[in-house]
């Protein structure tokens, strides 16, 4: 159900899967959130021909698991650490994107507060 | 043909040459469409009765087509598909389920088992069949029309790529 209604109620501010965050990141913020910061070069991956949909932040993981697998290839359980360390990688930046989803819900919920008490 | 005729003669009997030459000289003496025609449209009672006697049908049963349809005395057969015919009855040609000088139908070459059965009764009536295929498609368009208004999705925004500017992450600098 998690997976399934998990944007439904933030319909009620217009708000959907996949949207793009509209407030500035530092809003609400005490200290300076820290950049994330690509790793892998981005001619590194051409030369490894890595498709643009997975040059995130996390290909430098990626590029390593590419790597390992061109190596030791027909063995390539050698590489379950890498691809684990990949794996873990695009997780933590899917969590990213879910809090930037709950931020900009409950930004919309207090900018909506606001025009209504003024 | 004169080959067929010779190998005929020489591997089979000849009772069996004689009736391969009475074939292929009906063949090829009574191939003309005009020989095929049928003749004029009746008029008078003795015209319909010569006419019925000639597709060997009685003269009660027998009925021209329109005379605009172009037909002349060719007789109007009722309209039975052959899928519609008894299969059981025990026909003298059981491929066709045709008797042994039974008209032909002036449409028989369309009616035949192989293409459409002209008086075929579906066992589900038509109206019925539409109003279930209507009923199905059509309520499927409006579940998908209601639904339009109430698109769910995973709680995420988009996919953060370097090229896309800088993004932050959540914890001090």
């Amino acid at each position: 159900m998690g997976q399934f209604m998990g944007s439904f109620n933030a319909r009620e501010v217009d708000l959907y899967m996949d949207d793009k965050p509209t407030f500035n990141p530092q809003d609400g913020f005490s200290y300076n959130r820290k950049e994330r910061e690509m790793i892998a070069k981005e001619e590194d991956l051409v030369s490894a021909k890595i498709p643009p949909k997975y040059r995130d932040y996390c290909s430098h993981y990626l590029l390593e698991y590419q790597v390992c697998r061109y190596k030791n290839m027909p063995l390539v359980y050698k590489c379950a650490h890498e691809k684990h360390n990949y794996l873990n990688c695009e997780h933590q930046d899917y969590i990213l994107r879910m809090k930037e989803f709950e931020r900009e819900r409950r930004l919309r919920l207090r900018e909506n507060r606001l025009v209504g008490v003024a | 043909m004169a080959l067929a005729l010779i190998k005929k003669a020489v591997l089979s009997n000849p009772n069996s040459l004689r009736k391969t030459i009475g074939i292929f000289c009906n063949a090829s003496r009574n191939h003309w469409n005009y020989q095929y025609k049928p003749g004029p449209y009746p008029r008078t009672e003795e015209e319909r009765a010569a006419a019925a006697k000639k597709y060997g049908l009685l003269v009660e049963e027998y009925q021209p087509y329109p005379e605009d349809m172009g037909y002349g005395d060719y007789p109007k057969m009722p309209d039975i598909g052959t899928d519609s015919k008894d299969p059981h009855y025990p026909y003298d040609l059981p491929d066709l389920k045709r008797n042994f000088n039974e008209p032909f139908h002036a449409r028989a070459e369309i009616i035949g088992e192989d293409r459409y059965d002209i008086s075929m009764r579906p066992r589900i009536p038509v109206w019925q069949q539409l109003t279930w295929f209507v009923g199905t498609v059509g309520g499927c368009f409006l579940l998908y029309f209601f639904l339009e208004d109430y698109k769910v999705g995973r709680p995420v925004t988009a996919k953060q790529y370097p090229h896309d500017g800088p993004h932050y992450l959540f914890s001090p600098k």
